[in-house]
């Protein structure tokens, strides 16, 4: 199992470093055009080709991994600051504060995640920039994800609350944001990161989906969803395997992530 | 159980009003609300074109919208298509059919996968199986349901498979940990250490207290199932509910995407407060 968490760690550097280095290891830039050279097959200009628009598909892997590498940590730390906002203050006030917060993650978590992305992200508008479309792609995420997270930290707030410590400080006069700081928050950072770590491979997942709808961010800026959604010309797909490239990538990070996860906070 | 069951039934109702109410405010907050696309029909004249805009604008009210669109449902009025020009109920009856068909192999065939993997992982040969199925609910936990509808169209495999394997997974996962927990009890410790069957022990003594928690875990995969269903519906083209909504949501079709999140919310909170119930009525009768 260590081999495992360590090819998974050597394979997210690897990753990261490719992701950030783009610029200097891509052979061209996402967006420029090779017009002599539409749809090539992989050779020493070209690593893995270049699509039907004579674009470097090796690079697009490359700026489309950075975006996916850089946007979904971003939203999942804002889905675990709303998870912490509400699921704290249902957890510390309890009763009919619990119950409003914990009705809005009922109904957050009643609706299919991909029906509320696809209508929330359907009903913006059309003509934003390929980068205000990653941002508010990824931004949604943040915004929709925090339910089940939230119950997570609802019920850590809940059992500390009702710990000796807590009472202990709350008889010598601390409350409110002290309380919060030093004596919650410190107790809650492992749950924080386990469910900041849980939604990373969530989102990239997500946004694949979305990108692969259509609904995700928009050309000519790649990332790992938008190039699914280059790959539905099916028909070219079957002789030319090196288009599955990306997928295999996306599915590489994606499980490395979940493999880094340790067994208890996958249960969490 | 009964009071359970109440409470559930209040919270769908609570739910669904207010997850309709909210695809009304988006909908109609939603850029390009005012204008349709029937206006582009350029054999249309200036009358037909007024008309359409009033047609529109009387939607743009939303609590009128919304008191009309409830009172119509109390009747079984789904309301209309705005891009499909067909009655939202018509619409349904042709596509939930083949959603709920691909719903219901994709949760038996994930469920069973899903259990028979956990069961042989911790039970039969966890040597063998378990770093198999460990890898293989990994992969598919890891593939965006996209990719693997990409794959199963490619190799012309049925779309209700692919939601399948991404519904196994969380199966497998949990139900495997349910039962690690379960074989560490100290009933099922001494039921080994007398020498009982590895059959008896699951069946006797691991089932009786695993099987209520997977049943709550029924209603999670009936979400799990739908959400997944929605882009394997697009991508493999299969006419169901999922790639309704894809049409709707794209053609910002306001009825037509506000009846579906109900019927979608509807099934999912049904799904959740029968498993919910379900699962406190046996630890109510095992208590």
């Amino acid at each position: 199992m260590k081999s495992v968490r360590l090819i998974a760690v050597v394979l997210l550097i690897a990753a990261g470093l490719a992701a950030a280095a783009a610029p200097l290891i891509a052979p061209a830039g996402y967006e420029q055009q090779f017009r002599a050279t539409p749809d090539a097959r992989p050779s020493a200009h070209h690593p893995l080709g270049t699509d039907e628009l004579g674009r470097d598909r090796f690079a697009r892997l490359l700026y489309g991994m950075r975006i996916s590498l850089i946007m979904a940590p971003l939203a999942a730390l804002l889905t675990t600051g709303l998870a912490a906002l509400l699921g704290g203050i249902a957890g510390c006030f309890g009763g009919w504060t619990e119950r409003c917060c914990m009705f809005l993650a009922d109904l957050v978590l009643a609706v299919p995640w991909l029906f509320l992305l696809i209508t929330v992200r359907a009903a913006l508008p059309l003509n934003v920039s390929p980068e205000a479309s990653a941002a508010v792609t990824f931004l949604l995420l943040g915004l929709l994800g925090w339910a089940a997270s939230s119950r997570v930290i609802c019920a850590g707030t809940k059992s500390l609350m009702q710990s000796e410590f807590v009472w202990t400080a709350r008889a010598a006069g601390f409350s409110g944001f002290k309380l919060v700081r030093l004596h919650l928050l410190p107790n809650l950072r492992g749950t924080l990161l386990a469910q900041f770590w849980i939604s990373v491979p969530v989102f990239i997942i997500a946004e694949a989906n979305l990108g692969a709808l259509g609904l995700g961010v928009s050309e000519p800026l790649p990332s790992l969803g938008s190039l699914l959604r280059e790959m539905q010309s099916f028909a070219t797909l079957r002789p030319e395997p090196w288009r599955f490239f990306p997928i295999v990538v996306l599915i590489l990070v994606v499980t490395s992530f979940q493999v880094l996860l340790k067994k208890q906070e996958v249960r969490a | 159980m009964r009071r359970a069951f109440l409470t559930g039934v209040m919270r769908l109702v609570a739910i669904m009003l207010v997850a309709s109410f909210l695809g009304a405010v988006l909908l109609r907050v939603a850029p390009g609300f005012s204008s349709d696309q029937q206006e582009l029909a350029t054999g249309l004249s200036s009358k037909s074109i007024q008309a359409i805009r009033q047609e529109r604008l009387a939607d743009s009210n939303i609590p009128r919208f919304y008191a009309h669109y409830l009172g119509a449902l109390v009747r079984g009025d789904l309301g209309r298509s705005l891009s499909l020009n067909q009655p939202v109920k018509e619409l349904l009856r042709e596509r939930l059919p083949v959603t709920l068909r691909s719903l219901g192999f994709a949760l038996l065939a994930g469920w069973l996968l899903g259990l028979a993997l956990a069961i042989g992982a911790t039970t039969l040969a966890p040597r063998l199986l378990s770093p198999v199925s460990e890898g293989l609910s990994g992969v598919f936990i890891s593939t965006p349901a996209a990719a693997l509808a990409l794959l199963f169209v490619l190799l012309q495999l049925p779309p209700a498979a692919a939601a399948a394997l991404l519904v196994f997974p969380k199966v497998y996962r949990y139900s495997r940990n349910l039962l690690d927990r379960s074989y560490e009890m100290p009933h099922v410790l001494t039921a080994h250490a007398k020498g009982a069957g590895r059959w008896r022990i699951l069946f006797w003594h691991v089932a009786p207290s695993a099987w209520p928690q997977l049943i709550a875990l029924l209603g999670v995969s009936v979400s799990i199932a739908i959400g997944v269903l929605l882009p394997i519906e697009v991508i493999c083209d299969v006419p169901g509910v999922g790639q309704l909504a894809w049409h709707a949501a794209q053609s910002r079709d306001l009825p037509l995407l506000v009846n579906l999140t109900v019927i979608v919310t509807f099934l999912t909170v049904c799904a959740t407060t029968l498993s919910d119930t379900a699962y406190r009525g046996f630890i109510r009768s095992a208590t």
